[in-house]
């Protein structure tokens, strides 16, 4: 596993602006990254991360069959009562998903590391199904890469392969789409899956979240009075069950993706119990929760995650000698989580290339392995700024 | 391989936003009908409610909310014109009306489509009811005809049936009366305005 810088193919923004991806560049910093690629040889991207990946999906998997029979465990993954017959229904019916993220500590040597697993909302994903893709494309080209080169990154033929089947499954129903008001990065992330779905041959609509309605019989609507009966949003299970029309949440008949059940997935409670079940395995990391730490005594430094983060927020590397010491700068993440709690995952840094903390997510479309994702940052914590990098097989 | 074999790149262009028709309908009419779908079916073109209840066998409420499902559509597919006078100059005198959302003109729904095949066979189908237009502008070759919102002619006003493309049916979702909004987003709210709501990115991770 290689950092190779390459030049920029010239003209790329205007590009991304006729794809219709406006979030290249956020706040002045560059968000894609072209100046540089990663390169992995085909047995690193199978053994290294194809396999584990597939591997902890389906133990993941087994996580939700226990926690679904456990009130106990129900309580500690944070599900508000009134919501786990949704949960629990959604499991039972085998509630079909779309797709999943799980991010690894990898170097191109030794283990893959889990570092958690974006199974509700994953993003990133126009800039790797398509915009990566298009990347190597226009490199090979050019010549500037050699023609057999290769990319972890069957996503959007997977994608598209998916809604297909969920087609099947959900006939004669239009697939609204939804996610919050005034993020360019989330409606470019909902559009491509839409346009993916289109590509099915599903109907489509659009909605924002703040703008669904509801009708006198607790069914959802969009903004020109549609029922919904079929959304994918781009929103957290977690918010949803909190909110004012949580309320109506199971009583109307809507198929949802992600589907319920994947509230326990994207819950970091996963980890702890991952590690619990599946003890030593290497592509897991040591994860305890908050008060069964006297069994982590063993690790001089624990990173501490609240149970609901997303892009990296809240997260901190504590040291185990001086209490909770919370470490300097760039090590201590800031953000709007953790009223319901953390939980703790033995150290493990991310691997650096120069100056670079690199994270790689590992896609998942139902149960398949369908490509990599590459992020860097200046700072061990990858948050929601941290470059996206494209990658090759050579 | 472990790439995605080949990615439709047109599909994913972004062209910019389509622009509403502004000049005469008739020249891109003409197109349309030539490449006119083969798979055709019967449909009638019911253009009150009462007007649905006689000749289908469909309940005064289905009857009630196909209409109100094509009167959506028609706000949301129909022609539409930067002045009424535009619109008025294709679909004739006081046919015109301003959208809902305002700003520009679009022609009256003359009726909606209902597939005959499906109303024998019970009625209420549950799917999309189309809106049609119809078209006066003394003179056009399309003068007195019907055509559905993408302009495609199919047939003079006043036939008792007409033949059109399947998809004229396709289901679409069922319209509901909606009593509040708002009811989902507020956590996100409550988070985003965390440090000072300088937050760069969405709710996916």
């Amino acid at each position: 596993m290689l950092r190779i810088p390459i030049a920029e193919r010239a003209g790329w923004q205007q590009k991304a602006e006729e794809f219709g991806f406006k979030f290249h560049t956020m706040h002045g910093e560059r968000y894609w990254d072209e100046s540089a690629y990663y390169q992995f040889t085909l047995e690193q991207i199978e053994k290294g991360i194809e396999e584990p990946t597939e591997e902890i999906h389906q133990m993941c998997l087994e996580v939700v069959e226990k926690v679904i029979a456990d009130d106990e465990l129900m309580r500690r993954f944070c599900i508000p009562e009134k919501h786990w017959d949704l949960v629990r229904r959604s499991w039972k019916n085998g509630d079909p998903s779309l797709y999943s993220r799980l991010d690894f500590a990898y170097s191109g040597k030794g283990h893959a590391k889990l570092y958690e697993n974006n199974a509700d909302t994953p993003t990133s994903v126009f800039e790797t199904g398509f915009w990566q893709w298009l990347w190597l494309q226009d490199n090979v080209d050019s010549g500037a890469l050699p023609r057999h080169a290769d990319q972890f990154n069957s996503l959007q033929e997977k994608l598209v392969n998916q809604f297909k089947d969920l087609k099947f499954l959900t006939p004669d129903r239009t697939l609204h789409f939804a996610c919050c008001k005034e993020t360019d990065e989330d409606r470019g992330t909902v559009q491509y899956l839409e346009d993916c779905a289109k590509a099915a041959d599903i109907d489509t609509r659009f909605a924002f979240i703040e703008d669904i309605g509801r009708d006198p019989e607790g069914n959802f609507s969009d903004l020109d009075d549609n029922m919904i009966t079929w959304m994918f949003k781009l929103y957290p299970w977690e918010f949803m069950f909190r909110e004012e029309f949580g309320d109506y949440l199971g009583g109307n008949n809507i198929r949802w993706l992600e589907p319920p059940w994947k509230s326990i997935l994207s819950n970091k409670a996963l980890l702890p119990l991952l590690w619990k079940m599946f003890p030593d395995h290497p592509n897991l990391l040591p994860s305890f929760f908050e008060d069964e730490l006297s069994l982590a005594s063993d690790y001089d430094s624990l990173v501490k995650k609240p149970i609901f983060s997303r892009e990296g927020a809240n997260i901190s590397i504590i040291n185990q000698q001086s209490d909770i010491v919370k470490a300097k700068g760039s090590h201590e993440s800031s953000g709007p989580y953790g009223e319901e709690g953390f939980i703790y995952q033995a150290t493990h840094m991310l691997p650096k290339f120069g100056e670079h903390y690199t994270l790689i997510g590992s896609w998942l479309v139902d149960g398949e392995a369908a490509g990599i994702s590459i992020r860097e940052d200046s700072g061990p914590i990858t948050q929601d700024m941290s470059r996206y990098l494209p990658h090759i097989i050579l | 391989m472990k790439k995605s074999k080949t990615i439709n790149i047109d599909m994913m262009r972004k062209t910019p936003r389509k622009v509403p028709r502004l000049g005469p309908l008739a020249a891109a009419v003409a197109a349309i009908t030539l490449t006119a779908c083969s798979s055709k079916e019967e449909a009638i073109v019911v253009e009150t409610v009462d007007d649905c209840v006689s000749k289908t066998t469909m309940t005064r409420e289905q009857c009630d909310a196909a209409y109100k499902s094509a009167l959506v559509e028609a706000e949301r597919t129909a022609p539409k014109y930067r002045s009424r006078s535009q619109c008025e100059a294709e679909f004739g005198y006081s046919q015109c009306q301003s959208t809902r959302s305002g700003g520009m003109f679009m022609p009256f729904m003359a009726g909606y489509l209902v597939s005959q095949v499906m109303s024998n066979r019970g009625g209420y189908y549950g799917g999309t009811y189309n809106p049609v237009f119809h078209y006066q502008r003394p003179y056009s070759s399309h003068n007195n005809r019907i055509m559905t919102a993408d302009g495609t002619v199919i047939g003079r006003a006043g036939q008792s049936s007409y033949r059109v493309g399947k998809s004229s049916f396709k289901p679409k979702p069922k319209v509901t009366r909606t009593v509040s909004r708002g009811g989902f987003g507020s956590v996100a709210s409550a988070k985003s305005s965390w440090g000072g709501g300088k937050r760069s990115g969405g709710w996916g991770g």
